[in-house]
């Protein structure tokens, strides 16, 4: 992998930028209720930005019984082939972390692409909460 | 990297890909029922049929089934001539004779311009059109808990010997595929019946939400190799838990450095 994404939640101030901008760039009809970026609430005014950690031992590539779900070593983003998708929500359910999601509006598994290389949410992050950096290898 | 002719159009494509996949990522739409990437192509519902050629061939053509045929170097391929509207019209029109009631069906045969069979319809009809997508996605699961059973227009998809079948996991990968929804299943509070069999759905330990079948999970523990208590709470309650362990962390190293 040689660029990793990275959520610094003490810098996080809670303005919901991020999961407006993947909605715009990302979901049917650009509700930020069917973004792939939650910024959750642990304590008043705290908040952790929660997306997908394309983890290199993931969970929802290992449950995927069809090879829906491989990692694009370009960009280290687990990406999803909706083709290959039957919707047997095994990554929603298997995901440690609950990043790979179901739309039940849309019928498809919604799951973080890294937006192709350059993720939106990390563009649109005022306080630079979210990182997307080339890493050594 | 193989070229091909698509339409007058010469376009690359990988080799070994079927010509299916070439086609339609040309932004060309061809109807097929029974294709699915997942699965391994077996051609049943003849529907993505186009024609090819090659220079050499002097005129001669031929007829194929594109899921089924891999690409070669040099192919002429055209997808819409007369001859195969024709071709997908009969087919449209038998299926349609088969399964008058599916919308799916039905739809597509208005885009060829049929709204009513020429054949005679089948007596209590299915939307079954027999085209092995849901056998073939549990032979990938590696359960093969449904399979064809009886002989000629008697012909069924089923589990074993009609009963509930003992090797389904419950995990809908058949119904979800079956292009027709013929394959019916519900979901009543933490209980999902599919091919008359009982499943118990997991709850989420802190919200209630149920999420996958028990023995999906325990089938996905086992050949996965993963921990069980991923599947413990729903994705929701996994997205807090989360947040707030990061958030602990958080207000731990904001302690220290105070």
């Amino acid at each position: 992998m040689k660029y990793r994404f990275q959520i610094i939640p003490s810098l996080c101030i809670g303005c919901r930028t991020c999961e407006l901008a993947c909605a715009f760039s990302h979901a049917h009809d650009k509700k930020p209720g069917r973004s792939r970026i939650y910024p959750i609430a642990y304590a008043p005014d705290k908040y952790v930005p929660v997306a997908c950690l394309q983890c290199d031992d993931a969970a929802c590539v290992k449950s995927c019984l069809f090879n829906a779900l491989r990692r694009n070593d370009e960009t280290g983003a687990i990406e999803l082939d909706k083709e290959r998708c039957v919707k047997c929500m095994a990554c929603v359910a298997a995901c440690p972390f609950g990043c790979a999601l179901f739309d039940d509006v849309h019928d498809e598994v919604v799951k973080c692409d890294i937006c192709e290389g350059t993720p939106a949410c990390v563009q649109f992050c005022p306080t630079k909460a979210l990182v997307y950096e080339k890493i050594p290898v | 990297m193989v070229h091909i002719t698509i339409n007058g159009k010469v376009v690359k494509a990988r080799e070994g890909e079927m010509l299916l996949a070439a086609i339609r990522r040309q932004g060309i739409d061809i109807p097929a029922l029974c294709h699915h990437e997942a699965v391994e192509p077996t051609g049943n519902c003849r529907l993505c049929m186009v024609e090819i050629t090659r220079e050499q061939w002097q005129g001669w053509k031929k007829y194929v089934t594109s899921c089924l045929y891999p690409v070669e170097e040099g192919l002429i391929v055209s997808t819409h001539t007369p001859e195969l509207i024709e071709i997908r019209k009969n087919l449209l029109d038998l299926q349609l004779a088969r399964c008058p009631n599916s919308e799916v069906i039905q739809q597509m045969a208005e885009e060829y311009g049929l709204t009513k069979s020429s054949y005679e319809s089948r007596p209590d009809a299915d939307n079954c059109i027999m085209c092995y997508a849901c056998t073939r996605i549990c032979e990938v699961l590696g359960k093969n808990a449904i399979s064809a059973a009886g002989r000629g227009h008697d012909k069924i998809i089923t589990p074993p010997f009609g009963e509930p079948p003992p090797d389904c996991i419950g995990c809908l990968a058949c119904a979800q595929i079956c292009p027709t929804d013929v394959i019916l299943w519900t979901d009543d509070n933490t209980v999902r019946t599919i091919w008359d069999k009982k499943f118990d759905l997991i709850s989420c330990s802190q919200c209630g939400k149920t999420t996958i079948t028990r023995d999906f999970a325990d089938y996905l523990i086992e050949t996965r190799n993963l921990p069980r208590e991923y599947f413990d709470t729903c994705d929701e309650c996994k997205r807090k838990n989360l947040a707030h362990k990061m958030g602990d962390i958080v207000t731990a190293v904001e302690e220290v450095t105070l």
